[in-house]
């Protein structure tokens, strides 16, 4: 497998092989996504997702592709303007938990329509 | 008792009619009267409000002794309880301007007064405040007194009465930065489309949305061989020899220093620390290479990675320096390394 | 293409036993309705209900609004591809149900939300509340995968448009709009000294609850596309969006878009008009660098002077919208923006945290973090659950008599980045 996937989401790890777990919230999951950005993994999806609403979901999955040599600077702009406005949106409100597991179910979801698109290249 | 609201002042030294540069080291006092602006402002809230007295201090007083002198002025306003307080104008005067501003954000912060001042553009107390206090655009010197007293009157006849601020440029002051959420009376894809047509016929246009408006500085020649280049280590980060000589300000900095290193492997405690009042000091302060890594330049000049570590640091805190002033410092400082022959510059932020 | 828009104004809504517009008062046949929407057996029950402008009725979570319309002459009636046969949209006549609405609720997953108030601070937020609501409440039965789900709920909002539009058949329209563009040679040769101005629509495609369909094909599997204005217009796009309550483009907008409305307005005039482009919004950077070229490379295979790019939804989306801007600018192409914002619920932050300085004109649909407060309604159709997901929100949203604070981002189009709405955000 190219790609990696890091996810604080359960119900992608049981799918899932090439998967980084982060046993931790979204926060720490784009964190770690940051830290490998700067050692030069590729970006391949999207930090966050296309809505305010899906912004208060506990579970975030995110997919990296290849290690390369040098840092890609349009991948760590993604990653750190994302993490700026996460928590943005997130830091004054509550945990959303009774939903846990529509938010597992969608965010593996998005994830699949990721992985459909052009991963021959990654 | 009159039902007019009230209002207090301030004013430094000069415009409190006490003197001069000479008087600039006065503590803070209240004078139960007016004086100064004072006088001419009440004059403009057409009796709907009154001046029940003026606060002086001297701009240097207040920016080297700032924690005693806002201890001063905040108790004093507490007693008081003004309706709304005023400020300067301070035009373009730096240490009144930071005076004014550092006073502005402390009454809206902590007492929850509204608050008027008065700036010029470049003023850097501007950024101290701006979005706290209302900030009256005015010239840069004290020639404008007659027409920002009118405009920083109106608006504190508004906040006194209760009345909303209406926008920036109606009202004449700065904009605070906010976002105000409103309605309009267009939709947005026809002022879409009105923007498009004006932009296509050359005509000017206002974004409803401005992209922040970054400086695009050209990035220097790389050092051709680094084993002959002398470096010099730079920090916007505050550290300082222990005691401070010179006073550096723990924000909103007026001025760097210049400090000798030629003899130090590192930045050791206690005898550096940082004065910076913008983040958490505990890591710094325990190693304050962390924050300027002589350290470690030390080491590449041990190894011949670099040829030699420039016999002095320079230091300023970045936290509400103005860019301004900051580009002030940039080009006297730019301008001694190369006088001295420094071939590369580590700069170090927080 | 021609396409002549009959307007059948509504100005009362009432349920009763046959579907009918009379002096204005659009009836529906509610037993026929219900029956209708049940001949699909995954549906287990259908309620229905109106809400009126002004009444204290609060509607949640909503998924879809869609305009009642029916098909006079060209084309096929109902959603082509969706609920009819395929059939070119966008010519012929078409009479609609103006100022009537048919509003799905109902969730496929808990989180949804999405408010209109049909009265008082909330009204003020929100399109959908001068509109006269139908109101259809679907629940499904059990089993059902959280796709066929949505598809239920997405298709039954559709018939029942198509169900209660018939209504207009033999109505005299009290206007009627005519929109008609020929091939853009045509046009550009009558006015060969206007700016040629191109719509690039971006719209949300990632997926369930995210996607956006054309003529019933999922638009996630789609390069960008060209379509006539007219199609839009006519029903060739809907939504199967249910995220993104502010921002999200409704079945009601995409027929009713409002840049596609406002372009054709200056046609001939001022611009020569050539199109729209239908943008996904992919979840891979792959996608939206190829979704980027792809826009601009149509834009100058057309010779657009200009591009007007409109957004739907916040976050991933806001990277795509600045690379076609980007991308067309350096081209010499000059771009118009339309988009909304995140200011902090304080309206202090900076509004995007990407930034292109190639975005010089820029439109903004307002904060979507602008708290706004809402007092208790008399009447909730809906899910009343949905309403403490919003509430849910921080300690003291909810208050003791049911007044609810939340952000803008909740309210159905507060928002619109396709310029529906008349909110925005000024620099204080």
């Amino acid at each position: 497998m190219k790609s990696i996937i890091i996810t604080n989401n359960p119900a992608v790890r049981e799918k899932y092989r090439n998967v980084l777990f982060i046993d931790g919230s979204v926060e720490d999951t784009l964190i770690k996504v940051r830290d490998m950005v700067y050692q030069g993994y590729e970006l391949v999806s999207h930090p966050l997702a296309a809505s305010i609403r899906m912004m208060y979901s506990p579970y975030r999955s995110v997919i990296l592709g290849r290690q390369e040599a040098k840092v890609d600077f349009l991948y760590a702009e993604i990653i750190e303007d994302s993490i700026i406005k996460y928590k943005r949106h997130t830091s004054h409100r509550k945990k959303d938990v009774t939903n846990s597991d529509d938010y597992q179910m969608i965010d593996l979801i998005l994830l699949e329509a990721a992985l459909s698109e052009q991963q021959i290249t990654w | 008792m009159s039902d007019k609201y009230k209002v207090l002042y301030y004013v430094n030294q000069f415009f409190g009619q006490v003197g001069g540069e000479d008087k600039a080291g006065m503590a803070p006092e209240y004078r139960g009267e007016k004086i100064g602006p004072a006088l001419g402002f009440e004059g403009l809230l057409n009796k709907n409000g009154e001046v029940v007295g003026t606060i002086i201090c001297g701009d240097n007083y207040f920016n080297e002794n700032k924690e005693k002198a806002l201890d001063f002025i905040l108790g004093t306003i507490k007693d008081i309880a003004p309706d709304v307080f005023v400020a300067g104008p301070a035009f373009n005067a730096g240490r009144y301007g930071v005076a004014c501003g550092e006073i502005s954000k402390a009454v809206a912060e902590k007492l929850n007064i509204p608050v008027v001042t008065g700036m010029y553009m470049e003023n850097p107390g501007l950024d101290i405040c701006k979005e706290v206090a209302y900030v009256v655009r005015t010239s840069d010197s004290a020639g404008g007194m007659r027409k920002a007293l009118p405009i920083m009157a109106q608006i504190a006849d508004k906040l006194a009465k209760g009345i909303e601020v209406g926008p920036p440029e109606e009202e004449g002051y700065i904009p605070r930065g906010m976002r105000k959420t409103i309605f309009v009376e267009k939709r947005g894809s026809q002022r879409a489309v009105e923007m498009l047509l004006a932009r296509l016929k050359g005509q000017p246009f206002t974004t409803e949305m401005p992209m922040p408006v970054f400086d695009i500085v050209e990035p220097a020649p790389a050092i051709k061989d680094l084993s002959k280049a002398t470096i010099a280590l730079c920090t916007s980060g505050g550290i300082v020899p222990e005691g401070n000589p010179d006073h550096i300000q723990s924000a909103s900095a007026q001025k760097w220093g210049k400090y000798d290193i030629a003899g130090r492997d590192a930045l050791n405690a206690p005898d550096f620390y940082t004065t910076h009042g913008g983040y958490d000091p505990v890591y710094a302060n325990e190693i304050p290479d962390r924050v300027a890594p002589l350290d470690i330049l030390r080491e590449f000049e041990k190894e011949g990675y670099i040829g030699k570590v420039y016999d002095f640091f320079y230091t300023t805190t970045g936290t509400g320096t103005s860019v301004s002033k900051a580009k002030e410092f940039g080009t006297q400082i730019g301008a001694e390394l190369k006088a001295a022959g420094v071939d590369g510059v580590i700069l170090t932020s927080t | 293409m021609k396409l002549e828009i009959g307007r059948i104004y509504i100005k009362d809504i009432q349920l009763g036993q046959e579907t009918s517009v009379k002096e204005g008062v659009l009836t529906v046949d509610k037993e026929g309705l219900i029956a209708k929407l049940k001949e699909d057996e995954r549906i287990k029950d259908v309620s229905l209900d109106v809400a009126k402008p002004g009444e204290k009725v609060r509607i949640i979570p909503v998924k879809d609004v869609i305009e009642p319309r029916v098909k006079i002459e060209g084309g096929n009636n109902g959603f082509p591809g969706v609920t009819s046969k395929q059939a070119q949209c966008g010519e012929g006549k078409t009479n609609v149900l103006y100022g009537a609405a048919v509003v799905t609720v109902g969730d496929v997953v808990g989180f949804q939300e999405g408010v209109i108030d049909m009265w008082g601070e909330g009204a003020k937020w929100t399109p959908f509340s001068k509109t006269y609501n139908l109101t259809v409440d679907i629940s499904v039965v059990d089993g059902l995968t959280p796709h066929a789900h949505e598809e239920t709920v997405r298709i039954a909002g559709l018939k029942a448009a198509e169900f209660v539009g018939l209504a207009g058949k033999d109505v005299t329209p009290d206007e009627v709009i005519t929109y008609e563009m020929g091939s853009i040679f045509e046009e550009t040769a009558k006015y060969p000294n206007l700016p040629k101005v191109l719509y690039a629509e971006m719209m949300i495609t990632q997926g369930l609850l995210h996607d956006t369909y054309i003529y019933g094909v999922n638009a996630q599997t789609i390069l960008p596309a060209l379509l006539h204005p007219n199609e839009e217009l006519d029903n060739a796009v809907i939504s199967g969006n249910c995220v993104a309550a502010c921002d999200k483009i409704t079945t009601y907008q995409h027929q009713n878009n409002s840049v596609i409305e406002d372009l054709y307005a200056q046609h001939g005039k001022e611009i020569n008009f050539l199109g729209c482009i239908m943008v996904p919004e992919h979840t891979t950077l792959a996608g939206k660098l190829r979704v980027s070229d792809y826009v601009l490379k149509l834009a100058k295979m057309l010779g657009a002077d200009a591009v007007v790019i409109s957004e739907e939804g916040y976050g991933n989306p806001d990277s795509d919208l600045l690379m076609i801007c980007k991308k067309c600018e350096k081209a010499g192409i000059i771009t118009q923006l339309i988009t909304d914002e995140c200011a902090g619920r304080d309206g202090m932050s900076q509004p995007l945290a990407d930034t292109a300085q190639e975005a010089v004109a820029v439109v903004s649909g307002g904060n979507v973090s602008h708290v706004v407060t809402l007092p208790p309604a008399d009447k909730i159709i809906g899910n009343a659950a949905a309403i403490a997901v919003l509430a849910g929100g921080w300690d003291g949203a909810l208050l003791e008599d049911g007044t609810l604070m939340c952000e803008l981002n909740a309210v159905i189009g507060s928002t619109s980045e396709i310029g529906f709405h008349n909110v925005t955000c000024r620099l204080y």
